[in-house]
């Protein structure tokens, strides 16, 4: 029992994650008290927010942190499952009802202010969003940059959370109906932008797959966690999973924007009657 | 002046990686291998050489501290102001007296064992992100993951360089001989 309590315990502790996890699971079980979502919504909500926990502030953190492939794993979370299913449960009604008069009061005027509003017509925009998502997997995975943020732990910190921010606003913008800060994006777009990100994921994963030579020498250096992958094993592992499941995450959005907003109202009754 | 010379000196790229600014100073409570209790203000005006291994381990281990020792000897005079710190991860075997033996095969006078208790050298591991499960049930002795990092500190605990087996004993000494002479500025033992 004690053993299994030790792997939750945190590798590492941050006070940020933990009063962000914190306020985000307090806000959303004040929220569900007074606007009753839906059983869905919970569980993506949950869902999300337990997944990025776990990988972010447990003992798997340990192994992130010394096998590249796990590191992948964890950014495949960070980056993409976690904020996926955060954005799929809607929670922004949710988490506003939960706040105080005042906290939600204030949440408004920071949205309609002048700042947030031209802030957010430059990040949502389409090609700004796509550039962000790929650059950033691109930027973190840069032989020199990757050496630096794992050995430096604030950049290592920053760059986990870069990844679960950017992953957010990504995900918000293109799964999301709208409006979002009064920008609405046709599904068309949005469906535009989550197959424009596939191509440069299948790339920079195969380059890793197909590379002859160790890319990411700080796993030897500080050691793996896990004996007996070789360090080019490793790095193939690892590419194997920025290739074919970042590309499917796409896939999968694709499909949702589909199904809620494409495929006529009237197709989606008859089926579900038949 | 001093910004000056350190700026010229910076122009130069290392061979070895430099990591100045990216890894915390060097902070320990560890027992020597002559049974003394020791922390990093004990060896502070040496240039340090850090590295994680064990007694047991007959790969990798034995090579680096032979290397080690030779590199130091490179550097001539320069030698007495350098440590070697061979920090045990089987704390369990590796007793001050087994530690003394075994360092002073490769360097009786400048190489020096560290043990201590396990948290202790996990928290040294963990400070420098260096592999170490002692309490996963994973690895057990035979099986310990580790590094081929040598950590390399100059005269105030500062971290500054980070060498592997990668690099060449002549690139390490000439890096060694200019961490010399910058710390030559500071205050060398």
């Amino acid at each position: 029992m004690m053993d299994l309590w030790y792997w939750f315990t945190p590798w590492e502790e941050s006070v940020t994650v933990i009063v962000a996890t914190g306020t985000a699971a307090i806000l959303f079980l004040r929220g569900c008290a007074r606007s009753n979502p839906q059983f869905h919504q919970k569980l993506y909500f949950w869902t999300g927010l337990a997944s990025v926990y776990l990988v972010s502030h447990t003992q798997f953190d340990y192994y992130s942190e010394r096998q590249f492939f796990i590191h992948r794993i964890q950014h495949l979370v960070l980056h993409h499952l976690g904020p996926f299913f955060l954005v799929l449960s809607s929670p922004l009604s949710t988490l506003l009802a939960g706040m105080p008069k005042s906290g939600g009061r204030f949440c408004r005027r920071v949205a309609a202010s002048k700042p947030t509003q031209c802030l957010a017509l430059v990040l949502c925009n389409p090609v700004v969003a796509v550039t962000l998502f790929s650059g950033l997997i691109g930027f973190w995975l840069l032989p020199s940059i990757h050496f630096t943020a794992m050995i430096d732990w604030r950049l290592y910190r920053l760059m986990n959370w870069s990844m679960f921010i950017n992953g957010l606003m990504f995900w918000g913008l293109v799964l999301n109906p709208g409006p979002l800060f009064s920008l609405r994006l046709s599904p068309g777009t949005r469906i535009a932008m989550m197959l424009a990100v596939i191509p440069p994921q299948i790339v920079i994963g195969a380059m890793i797959f197909f590379a002859s030579r160790e890319l990411y020498p700080i796993y030897t250096i500080c050691g793996r966690a896990i004996g007996g992958v070789s360090a080019i094993a490793d790095q193939q592992i690892g590419g194997i999973i920025l290739w074919i499941h970042g590309a499917m995450m796409s896939a999968i959005g694709v499909l949702i924007v589909v199904r809620r907003e494409l495929v006529p109202r009237k197709l989606l009754r008859s089926e579900q009657a038949g | 002046m001093a910004f000056a010379i350190s700026g010229c000196l910076s122009e130069k790229s290392w061979h070895v990686k430099e990591i100045a600014g990216h890894l915390p100073d060097l902070n320990f409570s560890l027992t020597s291998d002559s049974g003394r209790l020791v922390t990093a203000k004990t060896y502070e005006g040496y240039i340090l050489l850090m590295y994680f291994g064990f007694t047991n381990c007959d790969a990798e281990c034995p090579v680096s501290m032979a290397r080690l020792a030779h590199v130091v000897q490179l550097l001539g005079d320069g030698a007495n102001h350098m440590r070697i710190l061979f920090v045990s991860l089987d704390p369990e075997r590796d007793t001050p007296q087994v530690l003394r033996r075994y360092v002073a095969q490769f360097d009786p006078l400048r190489a020096i064992g560290l043990t201590g208790a396990t948290v202790d050298i996990e928290a040294l591991t963990k400070r420098y992100r260096a592999a170490y499960r002692p309490r996963s049930g994973i690895g057990e002795t035979d099986g310990i993951m580790h590094g081929d990092a040598v950590y390399i500190f100059d005269s105030q605990g500062q971290a500054r360089l980070l060498a592997t087996s990668a690099d060449t004993d002549e690139n390490l000494a000439q890096d060694l001989r200019r961490l010399l002479k910058i710390s030559s500025w500071m205050t060398l033992r």
